[in-house]
C-alpha cells in the first residue's frame, strides 16, 4: 500500500486535528463529523490517522483483530482458546486500521456475508467479515457521509451504538465486536444528514479552505515534496510523529485520572439547557471531551478553559434547527458560552 | 515542444487537448487524468484514438461490479474448473496507466466513489468521458476535483481538429520522466500559483498542486532544467482556467491592498459563513511579481466564452440540481435489495444483488444430464450432485417505487377570500380521490396570521382530510415565507422517508408577515423570496396557483424563484385545478 502523508506535517485545520486527537484519546466520545469544502485536506488527515496511535497487539489470524487481552473474545478467538489449554493467544502487532467506507458500498461489504471463496472451493459455510470487522479498534471513514444510502446509515447507527455487529442472513448467525471511531466527512450543501446519525457523532468540525496565502503555499509545498519523495518526506517527519504518538499515549493514560468537578458539571448542564440540546448525550460527551482535551494539553485539572475550547465542537451539531435564525450554529454556541462561562 | 497555434476558442480547446495528451503520456499518475466533456463524435474519437495509441488504457464500463473493479473471485471460471480462480481488478490492471470511464456522468455512484478512493493511492489516472449537456449534472465533483485536465471539446469542429502534435517516442518519454524527477519549482512560483488560484476563486488546494505538477511536466517536455514562467502560464491556463469560479479583483492589484477581492469571495464561499464574523482573507503579500499577472491572464484566456458572460453578470449559478449523481427519484427504479419483488432475472449475484436460489436451480435443472455426461469422473473427488454454471444464476429484482406526496400550502389569510378558500378545499378533496387510486399521499399546510401549521400530515385517508379541511378558518395576515418554510420541512421529511414531494401553493403571493411573525411588506417579501430560493435549491417540483383576482406580479416572481410552474386562476375552480395538478403529476411520472 502507498505511504500516507505524515500526520504531523499537516498544515492548518487545527479544529479537525484537535477533534481527531481527542477521539483517539478517548474513543467513547464518539465519532468526528467533518463538514466542509473539497480539497481542504480532509482525506489526507484521515489517511494519516494511523500515525496517531502506536501499533496495537492483535490475536494472530483473528479476522476481527481482537485484543489478546479482551474480556470477551470474538467467536473465532473463542474457538482458538477452546482448542488449546493455554489461556494466552499468540499475538502480532500491526498499525491501527483506517477503513474506508465508499459511497454505494453494498450491505454485504459493510456487515460481511457468506464467504464465497470458502463456499465455492471447500463447500463450507463461513462468514467473510466486512468493513465493520476490519474497522474494529480503528477508524471507519465515510467520505460524503451525507449522501450515504439510508439502509447503510441504519446499519451504522446500530453498530456504532452497540459496538457489536450482529449478522443474521443467508443462514449465517454471527456476532462479533466492532468498536470503531466513526469519521464522516461531507459538504452540507449537497445534502443533510439524518438527525439520528448526526447525534451519533460526538464532535463536529467545520473545515474551510485555508484563507491565509502563506498557509496555502505551505500546504502545496509540503504536498509536492511528499509526492516527489514519499519515503524521504516521511523519514523527515518521523521524529515529530514519534513525539505525537508519545503525547497521545501519555494523554490516554492521563485521561483516566482526570476528574470533572460537580461545579463544572453544573455549568455544563446550564450551557446545554440554555442551548436547548436534546437529551443527556451532549453533557456526557462534553464531560468526556473536556477530560480528553485537558489530558492532551497535559493539564492536571479540568476547568472552564477546557469547557470553552471543546463546547463548540461538541454542541454545534446538536442544536435544534431554528428556521428563524440564520446564524451559524457555531456562533450560537459561542454566544451562549460567553454568557455562561465568561472568559 | 512546439506551442500549437490556435485561431479560435474551440481550436484552442483542441490544441490544449493535444498538449494534455503529451503531458499524460509522461506523467499519467501524477496528473491523475482528465475530465473530457465532448459528445460522441469524430472529434472525440480522434482524440481517444490518439490517447489509446500513446498510453495503455483500461476501459471501465458503467456496469462493472466491485469484484471486477477491485479484484476478487472469478465466479464463471471457478465454477467451470471446480477450483478457485481469482481475477485481477481493472484498477490494478491499470496501474501506471489510465482508466477510461465512458459515459462518466451516468456512472453509478459506487463506481465513482470506489474509483476516487483508489485514486488517493495514486497508481493510475482516470479519463472521464462526459457526454452531459449544459443542463445536466456532469460527473461527480469528487472525481473532477482530483484530475488535472478539464477539457471541453464540445464546440470543436472536426475541421479544427486536424492538427496533431507529434507523439513522444518511448525514449523521449523516459528522458522527460527522468527530467521531471529532478525538476522543482521555486517558492515564488508556488506562491504565484496559489495567489492566482485564490484570485480566480478556486478554493480546493488540489488545483494549485495539480497546476504545479503540470508546470513541471511541461518544463520536462521542453527539455528544460528549471520550471519557468512559461510553464506556469501553461499550467495556469489549463488547470486553473477551467476551474475559475469568480472574476478576479477588478484590476490586478496595483498596490498592496486589493480592496475588493475578499468581498467578491462571499458569492461563492459557503453561505453559512457570516460576513462579519470572519476576518477577510489575507490579501496576497505586497508586490505580486509579474508571473502572477501573466498566469492570471493565461488562465483567463482559457475561460469558456459563456463562462465569461456568467461571471460578468455576477455569476448567478443557480443550483438547479444540487447533487444529481443519483438518478431521478419519485419514479420507479428497479432496485436490487428492496421494494416490491419483480420476476427474477439472469445476472451475476455480485454488485449488490442477491441470488434467487429457486430460479437459479430451475434454470440449471434441464441441463443437468448434459453436464454430467459432458464431464467424465476424474478419479479424485466426486462430482457435485447439482451442476451449476455461471449462466444459470438468477438474481432478485425489486421495484422500488417511491410514492409521491402532494403538499398543499393554502393561503388562508384575509386577502384570500373565503369563497376561494372553500374552492381550494374542494380541489384538495378531488385530488385526494384521484391520488387514492395512484397511492399518492396528500399533506395540507395552511398559513395565516403568524403561523403555518401542518393541518394534515401526509395521509391517504379521505375522511381525515375532509375533517381537517372543514375546520380550517380564514383571515389574518399573509405569511408566505412561513408557509414555504413549513412546506420545505415537510418535504425534507418526506424525502427521507423515500417519497417524492410535490408542492402546490395556493396564494396571491402578497406577503405581509415576515418569518419572525411581524408585519412589514418589504421584509415579508424578501423572506418569502428567500424561502422560495431554498425550495428551488432542493430541486423539487412545485406549482403555484395564483388566487388573486388578476394575475399578480409578486406571485409570478415567487413562482419563478421557486422554479415552480405558474398558473393564474382568478377564480379557482376546484375541478380545473385538480386537472392541472393531475396533468403535472402525469408529466413527472
Amino acid at each position: 500500500m502507498a505511504k500516507s502523508f505524515p500526520f504531523s506535517a499537516i498544515v492548518g485545520q487545527e479544529d479537525m486535528i484537535l477533534a481527531i486527537q481527542m477521539v483517539a484519546v478517548d474513543p467513547s466520545i464518539g465519532g468526528v463529523l467533518v463538514l466542509g469544502d473539497r480539497g481542504t485536506g480532509k482525506s489526507t488527515t484521515v489517511r494519516a490517522l494511523a500515525d496517531l496511535l502506536p501499533p496495537i497487539k492483535v490475536v494472530e489470524g483473528c479476522p476481527y483483530g481482537c485484543d489478546p487481552e479482551a474480556a470477551n473474545p470474538c467467536p473465532s478467538c473463542q474457538q482458538r482458546l477452546e482448542g488449546k489449554s493455554a489461556t494466552r493467544l499468540k499475538s502480532v502487532t500491526r498499525a491501527v486500521s483506517v477503513v474506508d467506507l465508499p459511497l454505494g458500498a453494498t450491505e454485504d461489504r459493510v456487515v460481511g456475508a457468506l464467504d464465497l471463496e470458502q463456499a465455492l472451493s471447500r463447500g463450507v459455510k463461513e462468514f467473510a467479515p466486512g468493513l465493520l470487522a476490519k474497522a474494529h479498534r480503528g477508524f471507519l471513514y465515510i467520505d460524503e457521509v451525507n449522501l450515504l444510502e439510508d439502509h447503510i446509515v441504519d446499519l451504522l447507527i446500530d453498530v456504532a451504538a452497540s459496538g457489536e455487529n450482529l449478522v443474521e442472513r443467508e443462514g449465517l448467525s454471527v456476532r462479533h465486536p466492532a468498536k470503531f471511531v466513526l469519521v464522516g466527512s461531507g459538504n452540507p450543501e449537497e445534502g443533510e444528514l439524518r438527525p439520528q446519525l448526526l447525534d451519533r457523532f460526538g464532535l463536529s468540525v467545520e473545515v474551510r479552505t485555508p484563507q491565509d496565502l502563506d498557509l496555502r503555499m505551505q500546504v502545496v509545498r509540503r504536498r509536492d515534496a511528499f509526492e516527489r519523495d514519499p519515503e524521504g518526506f516521511r523519514a523527515q517527519w518521523e521524529d515529530a510523529n514519534a513525539q505525537l504518538r508519545q503525547r497521545m499515549l501519555k494523554a490516554r493514560k492521563a485521561v483516566g485520572q482526570l476528574q470533572v468537578s460537580d461545579e463544572l458539571l453544573r455549568t455544563t448542564a446550564d450551557l446545554c439547557s440554555q442551548l436547548g440540546t436534546d437529551g443527556l448525550r451532549a453533557e456526557l460527551t462534553l464531560m468526556r471531551a473536556m477530560r480528553a482535551f485537558a489530558a492532551l494539553k497535559g493539564h492536571k485539572q479540568v476547568g472552564t478553559i477546557h469547557l470553552r475550547s471543546v463546547a463548540p465542537l461538541v454542541l454545534r451539531h446538536r442544536l435544534r434547527r431554528d428556521p428563524l435564525d440564520d446564524t451559524d450554529s457555531g456562533m450560537r454556541v459561542q454566544r451562549c458560552l460567553d454568557e455562561v462561562v465568561p472568559a | 515542444m512546439p506551442e500549437p497555434k490556435a485561431s479560435s476558442d474551440s481550436a484552442r480547446a483542441w490544441s490544449d487537448a493535444q498538449l494534455a495528451l503529451l503531458a499524460l503520456q509522461v506523467d499519467p499518475v501524477g496528473l491523475l487524468g482528465a475530465w473530457v466533456r465532448a459528445g460522441h463524435g469524430p472529434v472525440r474519437d480522434l482524440w481517444l484514438g490518439q490517447l489509446q495509441k500513446l498510453i495503455s488504457c483500461t476501459k471501465v464500463p458503467a456496469n462493472t461490479d466491485t469484484e471486477r473493479l477491485l479484484g476478487g473471485i472469478d465466479l464463471a471460471a471457478t465454477l467451470q474448473t471446480g477450483c478457485l480462480v481469482q481475477q485481477m481488478g481493472l484498477l490494478t490492471q491499470a496501474q501506471g496507466g489510465l482508466v477510461l470511464l465512458p459515459m462518466a456522468e451516468r456512472a453509478p455512484s459506487f463506481l465513482v466513489a470506489q474509483m476516487v478512493q483508489q485514486l488517493e493511492h495514486a497508481t493510475f489516472g482516470v479519463v472521464a468521458l462526459d457526454e452531459s449537456d449544459e443542463d445536466e449534472a456532469p460527473v461527480s465533483e469528487s472525481l473532477r476535483d482530483r484530475v488535472a485536465f478539464w477539457l471541453d471539446l464540445r464546440r470543436t469542429a472536426y475541421a479544427e481538429a486536424q492538427e496533431a502534435l507529434e507523439a513522444l517516442s518511448p525514449s523521449e518519454v523516459e528522458r522527460a520522466r527522468q527530467r521531471l524527477a529532478r525538476l522543482s519549482a521555486s517558492d515564488e512560483q508556488i506562491h504565484g500559483l496559489c495567489t492566482t488560484a485564490w484570485a480566480l476563486g478556486i478554493y480546493s488546494l488540489r488545483a494549485p498542486l495539480l497546476a504545479l505538477r503540470l508546470a513541471s511536466v511541461h518544463a520536462a517536455l521542453i527539455d528544460k532544467d528549471a520550471v519557468e514562467d512559461e510553464d506556469l502560464q501553461v499550467a495556469a491556463r489549463m488547470v486553473l482556467g477551467p476551474r475559475t469560479t469568480q472574476w478576479p479583483a477588478a484590476s490586478p492589484p496595483p498596490e498592496n491592498e486589493p480592496p475588493n477581492e475578499p468581498a467578491s469571495v462571499s458569492d461563492h464561499a459557503p453561505d453559512r459563513e457570516p460576513p462579519t464574523s470572519e476576518s477577510p482573507p489575507k490579501p496576497p503579500p505586497a508586490t505580486p511579481p509579474d508571473i502572477e499577472e501573466l498566469m492570471l491572464a493565461a488562465a483567463m484566456a482559457n475561460l469558456p466564452p459563456r463562462m465569461l458572460d456568467q461571471l460578468m453578470l455576477g455569476s448567478q449559478t443557480t443550483a438547479r440540481t444540487p447533487h444529481s449523481t443519483q438518478g431521478t427519484s419519485g419514479q420507479a427504479r428497479s432496485a436490487k435489495l428492496r421494494g416490491r419483488p419483480l420476476p427474477p432475472r439472469r445476472g451475476s449475484p455480485h454488485a449488490g444483488a442477491r441470488m434467487h436460489l429457486l430460479a437459479t436451480l430451475r434454470a440449471a435443472a434441464p441441463k443437468q444430464k448434459l453436464r454430467l455426461t459432458g464431464r467424465a469422473p476424474q478419479g479424485q473427488g466426486r462430482l457435485p450432485l447439482v451442476q451449476i454454471r455461471a449462466e444459470d444464476f438468477h438474481i432478485h429484482r425489486f421495484e422500488q417505487r417511491s410514492s409521491s406526496c402532494i403538499i398543499f400550502a393554502l393561503d388562508a389569510s384575509g386577502s384570500a377570500a373565503y369563497q376561494r378558500l372553500a374552492e381550494a378545499k374542494g380541489a384538495v378533496e378531488l385530488l385526494l380521490q384521484q391520488s387514492y387510486a395512484r397511492r399518492d399521499s396528500v399533506c395540507v399546510i395552511a398559513f395565516r396570521g403568524t403561523s403555518a401549521p401542518v393541518l394534515l400530515p401526509p395521509t391517504r385517508s379521505l375522511v381525515r382530510a375532509k375533517r381537517a379541511l372543514e375546520g380550517l378558518p380564514g383571515g389574518g395576515g399573509t405569511p408566505v415565507a412561513l408557509g414555504l418554510q413549513a412546506a420545505l420541512q415537510t418535504a425534507q421529511n418526506l424525502k427521507r422517508q423515500g417519497s417524492t414531494p410535490l408542492l402546490v401553493v395556493l396564494s396571491d403571493g402578497r406577503a405581509n408577515v415576515t418569518l419572525k411573525g411581524v408585519g412589514g411588506r418589504t421584509q415579508a417579501q424578501a423572506d418569502a423570496l428567500h424561502a422560495a430560493g431554498q425550495w428551488r435549491a432542493q430541486g423539487w417540483n412545485a406549482l403555484w396557483i395564483d388566487t388573486a383576482p388578476q394575475p399578480e406580479a409578486k406571485a409570478q416572481q415567487l413562482a419563478a424563484t421557486m422554479g415552480a410552474t405558474y398558473f393564474p386562476m382568478p377564480h379557482v375552480q376546484a375541478q380545473r385545478m385538480a386537472n392541472v395538478v393531475g396533468d403535472l403529476m402525469q408529466l413527472k411520472a
